[in-house]
């Protein structure tokens, strides 16, 4: 595992619990969640279309789409409700030293 | 106990309906009549998306073949033409019999239609299904003027999908605002913004005297004695029910098929659900019929659960979208019975939202804003509806503060 792929994201206090923040890095946009157990990371655009996931609603494990209320699992990025239906893609989060970093490949 | 069920009607509330019925029952026979030659279809993309060419036929079925074979949900292509509720039997023109035990009608709802001289009758076009969009979309590559008559969701959708494929488009709306007067007029104002920015011409408070064929062109003259010249004619004026089949039964009908929280109707066995449903809601004490994509699959799902046994209470919040331009409306609750409005936001860009209210309680609201500025507050509106909640005034009203907060533990 090469150190230079882990990308800091931001301090572990600019997440609230039960939210998340939008990420950009290179051409690439993220979502980046704190939930009750911990910090995950997606993809940041909706699979259905093209819409940010930022302004989503958060539940539990779950956010859903702010456009259609597609729903995905934000830990195994698995699409649960329509008109969503192909998986998000999820990416490797660890926190050191009260700084979340995310693992881009 | 192994059953004979019958699902008439092969759209969105069929096929969810039938899903959920095969995951509580394994024995019995789950049959869907649908007339259309296809497996079931999401519409929202036919006045959008497909039309744009960002999305084909293969991306808008639900489920494929293999699913359904899977699930030995067995699907034949036929149009239902007479019913016999006393003998539990349907038929088709050729008097072909199917039995049933149990039978979900979920027949969907139909384009109203203009009424037309006879020598016009097939140049105006209408968008309910997929070949129909086909149509639409084949037909309007060579054409550059299109008039929409009627300004309603799909005529509007209509309108910025032909304008974004560079076409001039005239909107004719016969009301004194877009989308009815379920939409408030601020938000009804903006979407017309977006369309005349976009090119698109709107006019409101006009109806259509006479439409008059010329060669390759119509002129359609106007109450107010104005002439538009047009290449291609296409309405959107609301839909109603599909319950002509069941006009002369014993079935009860008031705008739709009448239902109880149960998705029964008036026949014991029979059930309702989707668009034909106008179905008692027991948060708001009365009955709603509605035309929604999230409705749709809900309502089948529940109907599904009452077929197979599982007797489950419809509760769902109503929720709509439709998508124009880069914008989002979104619609939730109810939004015709309230005694006060609060108004969050004035932006486009970060979304407006009405929220109605009536005593202090959140009924619905209506939201508007660059794609999926609004979803969050709107879906946390549904939340609260679903709660009666009194929600601080000033929460609502401050888009500073997140909303979020109102339904967190
Ligand atoms: C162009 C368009 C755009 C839309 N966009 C949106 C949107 O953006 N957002 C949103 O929330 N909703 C939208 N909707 C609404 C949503 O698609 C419908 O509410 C939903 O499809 C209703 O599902 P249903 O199963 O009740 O009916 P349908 O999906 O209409 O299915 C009914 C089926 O029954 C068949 N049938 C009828 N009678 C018979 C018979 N006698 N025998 C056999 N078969 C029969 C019909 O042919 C049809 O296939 C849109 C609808 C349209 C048409
Ligand atoms: S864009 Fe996310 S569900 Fe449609």
């Amino acid at each position: 595992m090469s150190e230079e792929n882990w990308i800091e994201v931001g301090s572990t206090d600019s997440i609230e619990e039960e939210d998340l923040i939008r990420f950009d890095h290179q051409d690439k946009t993220f979502c980046v969640y704190r939930l009750i157990d911990g910090f995950y990371a997606t993809d940041g655009m909706c699979t259905h279309e093209a819409v940010h996931l930022e302004d989503g609603l958060v539940m539990d494990d779950e956010i859903e789409c702010p456009m259609h209320q597609g729903i995905f699992n934000i830990k195994s990025g698995e699409a649960l409700s329509p008109p969503a239906c192909e998986d998000l893609k999820t990416y490797p989060v660890k926190v050191d030293n009260d700084k979340i970093f995310i693992k881009i490949d | 106990m192994k059953n004979n069920i019958i699902i008439l009607g092969g759209g969105q509330a069929g096929i969810y309906a039938a899903r959920e019925i095969r995951q509580n029952d394994s024995e019995s026979n789950i049959k869907i009549l649908g007339e259309e030659n296809l497996l079931p279809y999401e519409r929202p993309p036919l006045s959008k998306d497909f039309l744009l060419d960002k999305k084909n036929e293969e991306d808008l079925y639900f489920y494929s073949d293999e699913v359904l074979k899977k699930e030995n949900i067995d699907f034949e292509y036929v149009s239902i033409t007479k019913v016999d509720f006393e003998n539990k039997k349907l038929f088709t023109k050729n008097d072909e019999v199917y039995f049933y035990d149990s039978l979900l009608i979920s027949t969907g709802s139909e384009n109203k239609k203009l009424s037309l001289d006879n020598n016009l009758i097939n140049d105006v076009y209408y968008l309910r299904n997929l070949e129909e969009a086909k149509t639409i979309k084949d037909k309007v590559l060579n054409k550059n003027k299109i008039t929409i008559i009627g300004g309603g969701f799909i005529g509007l959708e209509i309108a910025s999908s032909l304008s974004q494929l560079q076409k001039k488009v005239t909107v004719i709306e016969i009301g004194d605002q877009l989308m009815g007067r379920i939409i408030p007029k601020q938000i009804a104002d903006l979407v017309q913004n977006i369309h005349l920015e976009h090119g698109n011409e709107i006019i409101l408070n006009k109806q259509i005297d006479k439409i008059i064929k010329k060669d390759d062109m119509y002129e359609i003259l106007l109450n107010d004695n104005s002439l538009i010249e047009t290449d291609f004619l296409i309405a959107g004026i609301g839909s109603t029910p599909s319950v002509k089949l069941f006009e002369n039964t014993n079935l009860k009908l008031n705008n739709g098929i009448t239902t109880n929280q149960f998705c029964e109707t008036s026949i014991k066995d029979v059930y309702a659900a989707g668009d034909v449903s106008n179905f008692y809601h027991p948060l708001y004490e009365r009955n709603i019929r509605l035309e929604s994509y999230q409705h749709a699959q809900n309502h089948g799902i529940c109907a599904g659960k009452n077929i197979a046994g599982v007797k489950t209470e419809y509760t769902s919040i109503p929720w709509m979208w439709s998508d124009q331009f880069n914008l989002n409306l979104q619609l939730t609750g109810i939004c015709d019975d309230y005694d006060e409005i609060i108004e969050r936001g004035n932006d486009i860009n970060n979304g407006v939202i009405y929220f109605f209210l009536k005593n202090k309680i959140i009924r619905g609201a209506c939201g508007l804003g660059i794609a999926g500025k609004v979803g969050r507050d709107i879906r946390i509106t549904s939340k609260l509806t679903e709660k009666n909640t009194i929600v601080d005034k000033q929460i609502l009203s401050d888009q500073n503060l997140k909303l979020n907060k109102l339904i967190q533990k």
